[in-house]
């Protein structure tokens, strides 16, 4: 079944004329108020930074929003706060519930290998142009909810439906058990949560000649980072569309339809999560009838010294979720672990995860590597209150057909500089750290990626 | 006929709404001062800003102001900006219960979300963190008299006091918080974080309140800590200059 909504003409002009009245609407001095700007900043009269490291990424206090279903650490607060009852369900101001996200690119400059045949050097200007529009909030006290849908504008100009769950929260009593069931991002609660990369998720970018694993990949996508990619060469999604070696899947899919139970029943320094997905790489249906589960654990440690740390694992079974060529079922599965530090001015954290494809067809074993690995590293510092620095590795070591696949070892350097909190600039640049062993795989063929953003939450 | 039905759906839907929206007034309740419960939503609640030992070193105390004031309050020292007690004196209980209620615009949301009975035991825990509370018994201020109707004349009044007070150094002549000294960049708090005052024209910027009895009280006790300091001793036998004060304020605020 076709998943994306169709939205052409004058559909996108429109979204795109909201996008440029809400742009302007945010612009110093045409709000009343500086800061809280985004629906949960707007609700609770706060600045981002309240939840946020620096936005998008969460601190430990707007973890433990999440965690709650978007409700302060420790309360109900769902059925209460800037609310108007009407019997069991209470509501709230529309805009404390409906927010926005809009990215651009200005230039992009790809520099790729002189030895790859129609290979050229190339900048483009406003590259890549998303408007996100998400709602988010609660409904009554422990019932939460989120959706967002994207429009990408440069590749297809779809309405893209992203996360779409409620949640049923404190079931049992404070914190034993959160639900969440719809389409939801496993590794929220993860020490590296996929959906919060510095740089919004862009998809890979691929130029002529077409082909999913061909030599024109210009756009490797680090953002996700290597530990979260499918990291397998040759594989294919239940309807035999390609699944890429860097796109974040399984547990650290962006989106999966399932449902998911965490909770910390014993205090804040143990956090369990435990879920059942369709695992099928589908954004509608359910073809997948053997369903994919996962457990994750994570030890929290240190709630004084401005310092805090955490380590998790993961295990993910997936059964008969994958298609490999000549279109028969296996099963891949991943299992990993992750770690965060953060101390001041200091965000460090990394994963490592391991993938495995079981039940390949006999004939395939001498042409198939059924095992990948993959690696991601990174710091960012706060140097000033505006200013944000970052570096991080990540090294791939991909599986999947054997004439096909590459690892990959790529350093990135960013720098992010927040004219409000909501408002950033961002530089990033991907350096191969590996392209002068040549070759026309795409994991060779980019040497450099120079990425420019703006990116407006509101 | 779809009209009629419209129509009645939306009154029923209307009526119900003011019926049930109309009886969300939380009960009033005594507090209640048991420590130990207090310990345990502050672990929960607070502790992530707060620190779990009260210092305001929390892991997310950071992040709020990371070189600029104002940090998660440190409730070790016992310095409180908001309070309706004189100035360098301990807050009051309802002091500390009204500013977990309200939150504080900007830096702390509001935990109205906990019960009142809650929220008076985090009141009871935070104060075991500095002994001071068990000392000394804090005295109340006295806001004299009652808020004056805001004529032009008062807002006037208010306007001129605003400039003889001398509150233009710091949140400037047009009252919007670029005053010379902080311009200067010569106002930092008692950590020595560099501190903005108020721009007094946005609403969400007024941490201790905007009634004119919030704005009042502010003026008297003043906010420990900060540059902020108490005008009691201005105000004393001039009690009808705050309130005119509090007009221009509000004024600026669209509120007459």
């Amino acid at each position: 079944m076709k998943s994306n909504l169709r939205c052409h003409g004058s559909c996108v002009i429109t979204i795109w004329a909201l996008g440029v009245v809400l742009f302007i609407t945010a612009l110093p001095g045409w709000t009343p108020d500086a800061e809280a700007i985004p629906p949960f900043a707007r609700k609770y009269q706060v600045n981002c930074n309240v939840c946020h490291v620096r936005w998008p990424r969460l601190n430990p206090f707007g973890e433990q929003f999440l965690e709650n279903g978007y409700q302060m650490p420790g309360t109900h607060d769902g059925g209460m706060v800037e609310k108007i009852r009407l019997g069991d369900v209470t509501l709230d101001d529309i805009s404390n519930y409906i927010g926005f996200l809009f990215d651009v690119e200005p230039v992009t400059n790809s520099a790729l290998r002189r030895d790859v045949t129609g290979a050229e050097d190339q900048t483009e200007l406003a590259n890549v142009a998303i408007l996100r529009m998400f709602t988010a909030g609660t409904l009554t006290e422990d019932v939460g909810f989120l959706m967002d849908m994207t429009t990408l504008f440069s590749q297809s100009s779809d309405v893209k439906l992203g996360r779409a769950f409620v949640s049923f929260n404190n079931i049992g009593g404070m914190n034993w058990g959160h639900v969440r069931i719809g389409r939801i991002d496993p590794s929220a609660y993860f020490s590296v949560a996929t959906d919060r990369p510095q740089f919004f998720p862009l998809s890979p970018k691929i130029g002529p000649p077409f082909g999913p694993f061909g030599p024109s990949i210009q756009r490797w996508s680090q953002t996700f980072g290597s530990a979260a990619a499918s990291k397998f060469y040759g594989i294919f999604d239940r309807n035999m569309a390609p699944i890429f070696p860097f796109a974040p899947t399984l547990y650290n899919s962006t989106v999966e339809a399932g449902i998911d139970l965490h909770g910390r029943p014993f205090g804040d320094w143990f956090l369990y999560q435990i879920g059942i997905l369709n695992g099928a790489e589908e954004r509608w249906g359910d073809t997948n009838n053997s369903k994919d589960w996962y457990v994750m654990t994570r030890f929290d440690y240190a709630q004084s010294d401005n310092f805090s740390a955490n380590l998790s694992g993961f295990a993910y079974f997936g059964n008969h979720n994958t298609k490999v060529l000549g279109g028969a079922d296996v099963s891949r599965s991943r299992y990993g672990v992750g770690a965060r530090i953060r101390y001041r001015w200091l965000d460090l954290y990394g994963d490592y995860t391991i993938d495995r494809i079981t039940d390949l067809p006999s004939g395939m074993s001498a042409t198939f590597d059924d095992t990948a690995t993959g690696v991601t590293v990174e710091a960012h510092a706060i140097v000033t209150d505006r200013l944000l620095l970052g570096v991080g590795y990540n090294h791939l070591d991909a599986g999947g057909v054997l004439s096909q696949r590459k690892s990959a070892s790529f350093l990135s350097l960013q720098a992010r500089y927040y004219l409000r909190s909501n408002i950033a600039l961002q530089v990033r640049d991907e350096v191969n750290l590996r392209d002068a062993e040549g070759g026309t795989s795409p994991a060779r063929n980019l040497r450099n990626q120079f990425i420019t953003n703006v990116s407006i939450a509101f | 006929m779809m009209k009629v039905l419209c129509r009645i759906v939306f009154t029923l839907v209307g009526g119900l709404w003011v019926f049930w929206s109309s009886g969300t007034v939380e009960a009033t309740s005594q507090p209640d001062k048991d420590v130990s419960a207090g310990a345990i939503i502050y672990e929960r609640s607070c502790s992530v800003c707060h620190g779990i030992s009260g210092k305001g070193d929390g892991p997310a105390a950071f992040y709020n102001s990371a070189y600029s004031a104002s940090r998660a309050r440190d409730f070790t020292v016992g310095n409180y900006k908001f309070r309706s007690t004189i100035s360098g004196s301990l807050p009051l209980d309802q002091d500390l219960f009204r500013t977990i209620t309200n939150g504080i615009p900007g830096y702390m949301p509001s935990f109205s979300g906990l019960s009142p009975d809650q929220r008076w035991q985090v009141v009871a825990y935070i104060k075991t963190f500095y002994a001071g509370f068990e000392e000394e018994t804090p005295e109340q201020i006295h806001v004299e008299g009652s808020p004056i109707p805001s004529t032009a004349e008062s807002v006037q009044r208010g306007k001129a006091l605003f400039q003889a007070m001398d509150c233009h150094s710091c949140h400037g002549a047009q009252a919007r918080g670029a005053g010379p000294v902080a311009v200067a960049g010569e106002l930092t708090d008692s950590s020595g974080l560099l501190i903005s005052p108020n721009d007094l024209t946005n609403p969400t910027g007024w941490k201790n309140g905007t009634t004119a009895r919030d704005i009042v009280r502010t003026l008297v006790t003043g906010l420990d800590g900060t540059p902020m300091p108490s005008y009691e001793s201005q105000l004393a036998g001039h009690e009808d200059d705050a309130w005119h004060l509090a007009n221009y304020l509000l004024s600026l605020l669209g509120q007459h």
